[in-house]
């Protein structure tokens, strides 16, 4: 069915206003998640890298605690061995002096914080000195690219897009490159080692682009909202269409009383005119012949203008008839099945049926080609169910019941409609399809006639019959397709 | 277009006329001649306007009239022959007619509605009184025009001692009323009286008292 522009344009609003949100909804979720991801790693890289620093202070203060000034096998130089983010170890012999001012100021410092305290820190060359002051001072100098524990490292350094740095002082160094986009979200997270030994910060920057929004569940969202408001929109346009129907068909039957009312006032208007004419003659005729003397000559007159006027009355019928029948061949006879005639018209009257109470049973074995007019079968069919709506509106609820059945049998196809109404009186079966013939109070008496004509002019019958146990059933039988052809 | 009817009866001028107005020239003669039997007159029209311009306002008699005509309606001839005074009665007749229609017609001022085809005793029966009902009418108003006539004839004088005698003043009330003596209103009285051609007291206020009452007003 057509829709109007506006329409459209009000269901792409519709769409929109539904799927936009959501579509924000998605993407801001995503982010949420990626941002939460990107937290816990560098949350996790933090302790790993405090967890090392750590470790050099208490390798330090281990060291400090063994006192092993007087060992001249120096087991702290095996420590690079054990531990390879040492590259080396400086001992400071009690009563010595460091060769360096620096490591001589960083103890002073050690002392005086009774920790080990930062040295010298080489952010270029990657490397720093710890200080740890006691009666013998010892200094290690540390890979800083060793302080990543890469078996535990929570990404893969080599595609991770989250870029890891020390910072300390203006100095900085990258543990990890990461892929820092220049477009889209970027998170940060920055937080001191630790310890108050090694005062560097770990600073993680990751940067969400575009591309990494989830565009396949928007897309799906979107799709989804779509499928969702057609089907809506489907309804709606086939509740539409429906309406419309229905709307056509009452106006069609307004339409039908309107023509044979005019019908009606006309024929009247012309028939009246010699039956008045035949009336007031005759009963002049009769007046003269009763005088004294009867005025033979005028009554005769009168008698030959009645005789006029009463075959002008039939003219007047006769012309009447051949306008109202069809000229031959008017009608369309085209192979038409039973079952979706059938099924229109339900379709069409389902509300009435509904407000009836009455679930129409279908029995029928499959399609049954019938020629006919498609337009007078539609016409036929829907008669046939208002009978049987109104004959079911005389019982009780609970008991109506209305049987479709439809077979092929003998060339010819046959719609039997059998209601659970009080049947048909015996005295009203024989003239049941006589036009204007009723037994509703307002009703014509024209839609089993005209029914009845339909059926015939399209080569078929329609027949009437009281059932063996209850109700009236009628029989709407035309020629089949398939027999078309055989002689 | 008017066409004497054959059948009519030799044209009289006291025999009251019948004007029938019908567009159908089967249903003209043969009401025509049903109406003839019973020694009215007819006249017949086929054409509602030339009937409202050509018939003869003065004939005694009765107007029968088709509803359903082409150009004009029976219901606005109907409306146009009362709004221009015409006093002969109207008798409708219709194909199929309904109650509204029925209520329009009285409304409008129609003397009788009667459905068509129509029965010759409830047709001639409704002409009948309706030429009765018309030289009854007829009459009155030459009643009436005689008593103005004659009313015209009194002297001022006399139409005021009239008045007073209709609102029911004695002689001597009348003499007070208009400061002359009880014997000269005798006079005057004695000679009203002829004139009037009144034989008595309630004779003169039955034929005068509407002359005299539109007279004072």
């Amino acid at each position: 069915m057509w829709n109007s522009p506006r329409a459209q344009g009000w269901w792409i609003l519709a769409w929109l206003a539904v799927s936009l949100p959501g579509v924000v909804w998605i993407g801001h979720n995503a982010l949420e998640q990626l941002r939460e991801a990107f937290e816990t790693d560098a949350r996790i890289v933090h302790r790993l890298l405090s967890q090392r620093a750590v470790q050099h202070d208490a390798i330090l203060s281990m060291l400090a605690l063994l006192q092993s000034s007087s060992d001249a096998t120096r087991p702290e130089q095996r420590l690079p061995s054990v531990y390879p983010q040492i590259l080396a170890v400086k001992r400071r012999d009690g009563g010595q002096a460091w060769d360096e001012p620096r490591f001589a100021a960083a103890e002073r410092q050690s002392r005086q914080a009774r920790r080990p305290v930062l040295a010298a820190a080489d952010f270029a060359k990657a490397r720093y000195w710890l200080v740890l002051a006691a009666d013998t001072g010892y200094a290690l100098q540390i890979d800083m690219r060793g302080l990543a524990p890469w078996s535990e490292w929570p990404m893969r350094p080599e595609t991770s897009s989250v870029r890891v740095m020390l910072e300390y002082a203006g100095q900085r160094l990258v543990l990890q490159p990461g892929s820092i986009g220049s477009t889209g979200w970027r998170f940060d997270f920055a937080k001191h080692l630790a310890t108050d030994s090694q005062p560097f910060d770990v600073v993680a920057v990751s940067q969400v682009g575009w591309s990494q929004l989830p565009w396949g569940w928007m897309l799906a969202w979107v799709a989804l909202v779509a499928v969702l408001l057609a089907g809506v929109q489907g309804a709606h346009r086939q509740r539409e269409a429906r309406r419309r129907a229905e709307a056509l068909l009452r106006l069609g039957k307004v339409a039908r009383l309107n023509a044979l009312g005019e019908l009606a006032a006309g024929m009247a208007h012309e028939v009246n005119q010699p039956l008045a004419a035949v009336l007031a003659n005759t009963q002049a005729a009769k007046r003269l012949l009763a005088d004294t003397p009867p005025d033979i000559e005028t009554a005769q007159s009168a008698m030959a203008s009645a005789v006029q006027q009463a075959q002008r009355a039939a003219e007047v019928v006769g012309r009447l008839r051949r306008a109202v029948d069809a000229p031959e061949g008017a009608t369309e006879i085209a192979a038409v099945d039973l079952h979706t005639a059938l099924s229109r018209a339900l379709y069409l009257l389902a509300p009435q049926l509904q407000a009836c109470g009455v679930t129409p049973a279908l029995q029928a074995a499959g399609a049954v080609n019938v020629l006919a007019d498609p337009v007078a079968l539609e016409q036929v069919i829907h008669n046939l169910l208002l009978n049987a709506m109104q004959a079911l509106e005389r019982v009780p609820r609970g008991e109506r019941t209305l049987t479709l059945s439809l077979n092929a049998a003998a060339a010819q196809g046959a719609l039997i409609v059998h209601d659970s109404g009080p049947g048909i009186a015996a005295d009203v079966l024989p003239r049941l399809f006589d036009p204007f013939f009723t037994t509703r109070d307002g009703g014509l008496g024209l839609g089993l006639s005209l029914c009845e004509t339909l059926a015939t002019r399209m080569n078929g019958t329609l027949t009437a019959a009281n059932h063996a146990t209850r109700g009236a059933v009628f029989t709407l039988r035309l020629p089949l397709a398939e027999a078309v052809g055989t002689p | 277009m008017n066409t004497t009817n054959a059948m009519n009866t030799p044209p009289s001028t006291l025999s009251p006329l019948i004007h029938l107005i019908d567009d159908d020239e089967a249903v003209r003669g043969a009401l025509s001649l049903l109406i003839s039997t019973v020694g009215l007159r007819v006249q017949t029209w086929a054409d509602p306007q030339a009937f409202l311009t050509d018939f003869d306002r003065d004939s005694i008699g009765a107007i029968v009239l088709d509803v359903r005509m082409p150009g004009v309606s029976g219901f606005t001839l109907l409306q146009q022959l009362i709004a221009q005074g015409v006093d002969q009665p109207v008798i409708m007749l219709t194909g199929h007619g309904t109650i509204d229609m029925c209520r329009r017609a009285f409304k409008a001022g129609a003397a009788e509605f009667l459905e068509k085809p129509v029965n010759d005793d409830a047709l001639l029966e409704a002409l009948q009184n309706a030429v009765r009902q018309h030289v009854r009418s007829r009459e009155r108003q030459q009643t009436n025009q005689l008593a103005r006539e004659r009313h015209a004839q009194l002297s001022a004088r006399e139409r005021e001692v009239l008045g007073l005698i209709i609102n029911g003043l004695t002689n001597k009330e009348i003499g007070r009323a208009l400061a002359v003596s009880p014997r000269t209103v005798e006079t005057h009285r004695a000679n009203l009286f002829a004139k009037l051609g009144a034989a008595s007291l309630a004779d003169l206020i039955r034929r005068y008292a509407a002359v005299a009452e539109a007279d004072s007003a």
